[in-house]
């Protein structure tokens, strides 16, 4: 592999690993609102 | 969109922007180094990201002290989402200094003192974060998981000084150093601008995750009420 190959490495596993988490994050906070909501709208029913 | 969703989003758009020009600056501006040649524009996303790393956990640092001091759950919060983005740019900088590794030095990883002090600090914090994960009572967690963070801090400027105090095959510092960096200009000025994005798409990741991290607080206190009332 020439030099180019090695930037080309280091600067593809850096992006793919911020957008990784940043795509990790969207869904971990996804899921936590529609628990939230889901909960929310039960204890709500419960308390009518 | 509220206004604290609108600044969110100008924030990533902003650290986009910057890391577009750093990108720009280190891969086609900044000339390649006299000595190592094209391979060192690695340093414009390696360092960067190093620097990143220490500001999150310093972040970690304090506010885990503050937890302990004032029992506050809003500093523990700071403190686990500002832990998991230091883990993150650690990741980043072990990898990038490894490919940067292997065509200078020959060999992708070496058991040099500032490698194994920074392959021991995202143990640490990877340790941390799974001590977090996994700690059946959350409060006991919280308070041995700032215990460990703090005392995981302690690798910072032990890492930063292993260059002086130990041979070593890693370089001292170029820029964090006395008498003021000694990188030539066309090159500290990638060096700064991708720094700058990172630092913003740091603040944006840690707003967001301090966002997830209310969202389970919340989460808890409702399955907590609900409890109660039967």
């Amino acid at each position: 592999m020439g030099n180019w190959g090695f930037i080309g490495l280091a600067y593809g596993l850096a992006f793919v690993a911020l957008v990784g988490y940043l795509i990790f994050l969207k869904r971990r906070l996804r899921g936590a609102r529609e628990e939230l909501a889901a909960l929310e709208q039960e204890s709500g029913r419960r308390t009518r | 969109m509220g206004r604290g969703a609108l600044a969110t989003r100008v924030l990533g758009g902003a650290a986009g922007l910057l890391l577009a020009t750093g990108l720009y600056l280190g891969l086609v501006v900044a000339p390649p180094d006299a000595v190592q040649g094209d391979v060192q524009r690695i340093m414009y996303v390696h360092v960067p990201s190093i620097v990143t790393a220490y500001i999150a956990f310093f972040v970690v640092f304090c506010t885990s002290i503050l937890y302990l001091w004032k029992r506050d759950l809003r500093f523990d919060a700071l403190a686990v989402s500002s832990a998991e983005i230091g883990v993150v740019f650690t990741g980043i900088t072990l990898a990038t200094g490894m490919i940067w590794g292997k065509p200078t030095w020959g060999v992708w990883w070496t058991w040099d003192a500032r490698l194994t002090l920074t392959a021991i600090l995202f143990t640490i914090y990877a340790g941390y974060l799974m001590l977090r994960a996994f700690a059946e009572e959350p409060l006991a967690g919280a308070r041995y998981g700032a215990v460990l963070a703090i005392l995981g801090f302690l690798d910072i400027p032990l890492n930063h000084l292993a260059v002086y105090w130990w041979r070593t095959l890693h370089q001292p510092s170029s820029i964090l150093r006395p008498g003021g960096p000694s990188v030539a200009p066309a090159m500290l000025l990638p060096l700064a601008v991708t720094f700058a994005g990172l630092a913003l798409l740091s603040t944006y990741f840690l707003v967001e995750r301090i966002r997830l991290e209310r969202l389970r607080h919340r989460t808890a206190e409702v399955r907590l009420k609900r409890g109660r009332r039967g």
